[in-house]
C-alpha cells in the first residue's frame, strides 16, 4: 500500500538522508576512539593503528547501526502493534528475559559456560537471545494468545518484572557475578567483533523483509481491532508473526550489546516528526533512523572524553530525547498538541 | 638434571684424569663443558611451549617467555611483580594500585570494561584476566593471548602463584617459592596473636549490604589460621549479603569495617548492644589497607599481618562464648 | 413482530447468542434484516445493541446462525467478507497519525492484492468519499489535527470507500453537529437508493425514526422489528422506554420527544 505522490517521494528523500547520514557516521566512528583519532588511510595499513580500525573500530560503529536499526524496527512494531505511542521493544519482557538468561549462565557455569558454546564464544550472547525469546514466548502464553492487544501488553509487564525479579535474585545469591552481569546489561558497543555484526545483520534482514511483508496488518490495526477485523485481515497469524519478528529483533540487539534504552521508544516518533508515512515506510524509516540515532549516540560515547567511554545509554537519551523535548516545545509554542 | 650432568661431568673427568693421561683429559673437558653449557641453556628454552587450562576451561598455549603483559586484575597485577617480573608489565587496570612502580604504566579501563582499543594499542603478548564477562573472548578473537584467572580462595592463590609462574618463566618454581614465603608470613602473623585473644568470633564487612565474609571465602581461611572464627558459616556461600539481624545475635567478639563505615556503627538498629561496640572492638581498615584485605593475592601475608594485628589488640581476652553454646575447641597451628 | 415480507435478507441471524465477559448478553436473537434498506436499531442503554450488531459482523465469538448475502458467515473468507460487509466502530480513535487521505484510502485494502498500490479506481473512490463526507478540502491533514466531528466524518467516508453491500454502523453520528447530521442522513438515504443496506445503531430517536425499519432491542432480545411508518413500531418504541417518551409527526417526519 503506497501514498499519493508527494508523501512517497519525501519518504524517500528522508531515506537517502539518512542513509548518507550513515554513511559519513561510519566514517566517523572508524575514525574515533581512545587511542586517538585515526587518518582514513590507516584503514588498510598494516600496523597496530590498522588492525585497531579494521577489528575493533569498524565493527563497533557497524554493531552500533545494526543494533540501533533493530531496535528502531522493533520500536515501530511494537507501537504499532499495541496501539500505544509509548511501546518500547521491551515492553514484552525481552530485557528481563535476557538479563535472567545472562545471570543462569553466570551463576551456574561461572567462567565455564560463558566461553563456550564455539569458537565465537556464544555463551553469553546465546544465553541472553534464549533468555529475551523465553520471554515472549512465556508473555505469549500468559496472554493466552494475540487475541487482545491489552492482555498481551500487561501480560508482558509482569513477565518482564517477574524475570528481572528472578534475575536479580540470581545475582544476589552469587555476589561475585553482580558486576559481570551489571556490565552486561549496561549497553555498550565494545565487546561486539566482525561475528556479532554478522549475526545481527543476518536478523535485520530477516526482520526488515517480514516486517514490510506484514505492514498492512499494522495499519489496519490503527483504525481499531474491530474494523481491523471488518477489513478481512487475518489478524491472529499476523499479529503472532509481527511478535517474532519483534522478539528476533529485540533479542538479537540485546544479545550483542546489552541493554539500550530509548532507542526503540524515539525511532518512530523522530520519523514521524519528519514524515507521515503509513507502516511499511515507517518500519524502514524507524530502522534507519534508529542506527542513526546509537551510531551518533556510540560515537560521542567513544569521542566526548576520551579515552573514557560514556555509557552509550545516556547519550542516545540525551540526543534522542533533547530533538522530543524540543520537537514539543515548538508544538506547544505553535498551540497544537502533538 | 643440571645437577646430574654435573655430576656426571666432574665423575668422569676426575676418573678419567686419574686413569689416562692430560692430552685426552682436556679434550674431553672441553667437549664436556660444552655439552652442559649446551644442555643448561636449553633447559629453560626446552620448557616452553607452556600449554595452561586456564578458569574458563581453555587451553592456551604460550609459545615463549611473554615479554609485554597487560593484567585486567590487581591480584594477577601483584602476581606478576611478586614473582619478579613487574618491568614486562605495559598496562593494568585502573585499580591496581600496588606496587608503587606500576604508577607510570598506562591504565586501560576496569576488568569488566577495559578499553580495548588501548589494549590493542600496547600489542601485549598476554594478557591475563579475570574469568567472567565476555573480555576474554573478545580480545582472543583480536587475536591475542589471554588467559583468565581468578584467585578466590587460598588454594586458588597458590594455584594462580604457580600458573603464572609457569606462564612467564617455564616452570612453577618461583611460585612455589611465593608460596612458601606466602604461607610463611601467614604462620608468623598467627603465632604473633597471644593465647589469650585465640578462640574468638569475628564479624568481617566487605561492602555495605551488608556483605560480610563467611568461612568459605579466604578471608574467612585467613582468620581460622589465625585462630578466630567468622561468624558468618560455610554454607551462607563466601560472600553472602546476611541480614544484620543476623550478627546481632551471634555478637562477634571483633567487627573488622571500612572506616567510613565504622563511625555509623553504633546508629544501626539494635548494634549499639553488641558488645564489640560497647568495647570498642571495632578495627576500622582504610581504603588502602582494604586493598590489601579484600584481594586474594600475594599481599595475603600483608592482609593476615593486618588481621593478627587487629584481633592481637582488639579481641577480647577471654574466648567468646555464644550463650548456650560450646567453648570453641583451640585450633592447631598449621605451618 | 411484522415481517417485511417479499425482500430477501442481507443479514440474519437464528439464535445468535453472544457471551462476554461469562455473561449472556444477546439470548438467541433471530433477525432477518432486508436487503437494499436501511434498519435503525435503538433501545434503553446496556440492551446489547452494539453487541448485536457486532454480532452480525462476526466481530465476537458467538454461538448460533448468521448468514450474510445468503451465504453462512463462516464460509466467508476474510478479504471477500470485508469487500461486501463495511463496519465503522463506535468512537474508535485511530492511532498513528496518518493522513486523512492514507487513512480513508485503507478502506480499500480488501479490494488490493497483498502489498499493491492502490489503481486509478481506487483513488476514484477515496475521492468521492471523501466529497461525500466534505472532507476532501484538507485529505492531506493529519488525522490528529481534525476536531471530533471533522474526524467523525473521515471514518465515515473510510468505511464509505470499502463500496460494501452492506454498512453496518455504531453510533455514527457521535461529535457530529446538526448539519453535518443531516449530511449524513442524506449520505445515508443516497447508499440506499444505490442499493445498499444499511443498519445502523443509533440512541438519537428522531434519526432512527427517519430509516426504513426499526429493530428494538432491550434487555438482550429483540422486542419489535417493524416499519418506521407503522404506529404499531411507535407504540413498541413508546412501551420500551416506559411511556417517558412520545413520537410526534412534524412536517412529515416524525419525531421522539420527553413526556
Amino acid at each position: 500500500m503506497t501514498q499519493p505522490r508527494t508523501a512517497r517521494y519525501q519518504s524517500a528523500l528522508l531515506a537517502t538522508a539518512l542513509l548518507l547520514a550513515s554513511g559519513a557516521l561510519l566514517a566517523a566512528g572508524a575514525a574515533v576512539g581512545s587511542t586517538g583519532a585515526s587518518h582514513w588511510t590507516a584503514l588498510w595499513a598494516d600496523d597496530t593503528a590498522g588492525q585497531i580500525v579494521r577489528e575493533i573500530r569498524l565493527p563497533r560503529s557497524l554493531a552500533a547501526w545494526l543494533a540501533g536499526a533493530l531496535l528502531g524496527l522493533s520500536g515501530a512494531v511494537a507501537q504499532g502493534l499495541f496501539r500505544n505511542p509509548l511501546a518500547d521493544p521491551f515492553m514484552l519482557g525481552s530485557a528481563s528475559g535476557a538479563a535472567l538468561g545472562v545471570a543462569v549462565v553466570l551463576v551456574a557455569g561461572g567462567g565455564v559456560l560463558s566461553a563456550g558454546f564455539g569458537p565465537h564464544g556464544l555463551g553469553l550472547t546465546g544465553a541472553a537471545f534464549a533468555g529475551a525469546l523465553a520471554a515472549v514466548a512465556m508473555t505469549l502464553a500468559l496472554a493466552q494468545g494475540v487475541h487482545d492487544s491489552l492482555r498481551l501488553l500487561l501480560a508482558g509487564v509482569v513477565v518482564g518484572v517477574v524475570l528481572g525479579a528472578l534475575a536479580s535474585l540470581l545475582s544476589q545469591l552469587s555476589p561475585q557475578t553482580l558486576p559481570a552481569m551489571q556490565a552486561f546489561m549496561l549497553g555498550s558497543t565494545a565487546m561486539v567483533g566482525w561475528s556479532g555484526c554478522a549475526l545481527m545483520a543476518v536478523s535485520l534482514a530477516v526482520a526488515v523483509l517480514t516486517g514490510w511483508m506484514l505492514s498492512p496488518v499494522l495499519d489496519g490495526l490503527s483504525l481499531g481491532e474491530a474494523t481491523a477485523r471488518s477489513l478481512g485481515l487475518p489478524l491472529a497469524a499476523m499479529r503472532l508473526a509481527l511478535l517474532a519478528v519483534l522478539a528476533l529483533a529485540t533479542g538479537a540487539a540485546v544479545a550483542q550489546t546489552g541493554l539500550i534504552a530509548f532507542v526503540g521508544l524515539a525511532a518512530p516518533h523522530l520519523v514521524r516528526s519528519l514524515s507521515r508515512p503509513m507502516a511499511g515506510p515507517l518500519l524502514l524509516l524507524s530502522a534507519l533512523t534508529g542506527g542513526v540515532l546509537l551510531l551518533a549516540a556510540d560515537i560521542a560515547a567513544r569521542g566526548v572524553l576520551a579515552p573514557q567511554e560514556l555509557p552509550v545509554g545516556v547519550l542516545t537519551a540525551i540526543l534522542g530525547g533533547g530533538y522530543l523535548l524540543w520537537l514539543m516545545r515548538r508544538g506547544a509554542a505553535s498551540g497544537g498538541l502533538r | 638434571m643440571k645437577r646430574s650432568l654435573f655430576a656426571i661431568v666432574f665423575d668422569v673427568m676426575v676418573v678419567r684424569l686419574v686413569r689416562s693421561g692430560t692430552r685426552w683429559w682436556w679434550r674431553s673437558c672441553a667437549r664436556w663443558v660444552g655439552v652442559s653449557a649446551l644442555a643448561a641453556s636449553m633447559v629453560p628454552a626446552l620448557a616452553f611451549p607452556v600449554v595452561v587450562t586456564d578458569d574458563q576451561g581453555r587451553q592456551v598455549n604460550v609459545m615463549a617467555a611473554p615479554q609485554r603483559i597487560v593484567t585486567l586484575l590487581p591480584s594477577l597485577a601483584e602476581t606478576v611483580c611478586e614473582l619478579g617480573h613487574c618491568p614486562r608489565l605495559v598496562g593494568v587496570d585502573r585499580f591496581t594500585q600496588w606496587p608503587a612502580s606500576i604508577a607510570r604504566l598506562p591504565r586501560v579501563g576496569g576488568g569488566l570494561d577495559p578499553d580495548i582499543e588501548a589494549i590493542v594499542a600496547l600489542r601485549p603478548d598476554l594478557v591475563l584476566t579475570s574469568g567472567s564477562g565476555r573480555v576474554a573472548q573478545r580480545l582472543q578473537a583480536l587475536g591475542l593471548t589471554v588467559i583468565a584467572l581468578e584467585p578466590r580462595t587460598l588454594a586458588d592463590t597458590r594455584r594462580v602463584l604457580k600458573e603464572v609462574s609457569r606462564v612467564l618463566t617455564g616452570s612453577d618454581r618461583d611460585g612455589t617459592l611465593a608460596w612458601v614465603r606466602l604461607e610463611t608470613g601467614v604462620g608468623n602473623a598467627a603465632q604473633s596473636i597471644p593465647p589469650r585473644s585465640r578462640g574468638g568470633t569475628v564479624y568481617f564487612e566487605v561492602g555495605s549490604g551488608p556483605y560480610a565474609a563467611g568461612e568459605a571465602s579466604f578471608i574467612g581461611e585467613l582468620i581460622a589460621r589465625l585462630g578466630a572464627r567468622s561468624i558468618v558459616p560455610a554454607a551462607l556461600g563466601p560472600f553472602p549479603k546476611i541480614n544484620p539481624e543476623f550478627v546481632v545475635r551471634a555478637d562477634p567478639g571483633v567487627i573488622l569495617i571500612a572506616a567510613d563505615q565504622a563511625a555509623g556503627l553504633a546508629s544501626r538498629p539494635g548494634w549499639a548492644g553488641l558488645r564489640a561496640v560497647r568495647e570498642a572492638r571495632v578495627c576500622a581498615f582504610s581504603p588502602a589497607e582494604g586493598d590489601v584485605l579484600v584481594r586474594a593475592g600475594p599481599r595475603l601475608a600483608e592482609a593476615a599481618r593486618l588481621l593478627a594485628s587487629c584481633l592481637a589488640s582488639k579481641a577480647p581476652t577471654l574466648p567468646t562464648v555464644a550463650p548456650g553454646a560450646m567453648p570453641p575447641a583451640m585450633p592447631a597451628l598449621r605451618p | 413482530m411484522t415481517a417485511l415480507a417479499g425482500r430477501p435478507s442481507a443479514i440474519c441471524a437464528r439464535g445468535l447468542r453472544v457471551r462476554l465477559g461469562g455473561v449472556e448478553i444477546l439470548h438467541g436473537v433471530d433477525l432477518a434484516l432486508p436487503t437494499g434498506r436501511w434498519t435503525a436499531v435503538v433501545g434503553p442503554n446496556g440492551a446489547g445493541k452494539s453487541t448485536l450488531l457486532r454480532g452480525l459482523a462476526g466481530l465476537v465469538a458467538s454461538s448460533g446462525a448468521v448468514e450474510l448475502l445468503g451465504r453462512p458467515l463462516a464460509d466467508w473468507r476474510g478479504r471477500e467478507r470485508g469487500r461486501r460487509l463495511a463496519w465503522l466502530g463506535q468512537v474508535e480513535v485511530p492511532s498513528g497519525d496518518l493522513r486523512t487521505y492514507d487513512l480513508v484510502m485503507l478502506g480499500r485494502l480488501p479490494h488490493l492484492a497483498w502489498l499493491a498500490s492502490p489503481g486509478p479506481v481506487d483513488h476514484a473512490v477515496v475521492e468521492q468519499a471523501l466529497r461525500a463526507t466534505q472532507a476532501w478540502d484538507w485529505r492531506d491533514r493529519p488525522v490528529g489535527q481534525l476536531s471530533g466531528g471533522e474526524r467523525q466524518r473521515v471514518l465515515l467516508a473510510r468505511a464509505l470507500a470499502v463500496q460494501a453491500d452492506v454498512l453496518l454502523m455504531d453510533e455514527p453520528l457521535g461529535n457530529l453537529d446538526p448539519p453535518h447530521q443531516a449530511d449524513w442522513l442524506a449520505l445515508v438515504r443516497q447508499q440506499v437508493a444505490q442499493g445498499r443496506t444499511v443498519v445502523t445503531v443509533l440512541h438519537e430517536l428522531t434519526m432512527a425514526l427517519g430509516a426504513d425499519a426499526l429493530v428494538i432491542v432491550a434487555g438482550g432480545s429483540v422486542r419489535w422489528h417493524g416499519a418506521c411508518e407503522d404506529p404499531a413500531t411507535h407504540r413498541a418504541l413508546e412501551q420500551v422506554f416506559e411511556q417517558r417518551i412520545r413520537i410526534h409527526p412534524l412536517e412529515g417526519q416524525w419525531v421522539a420527544l420527553p413526556r
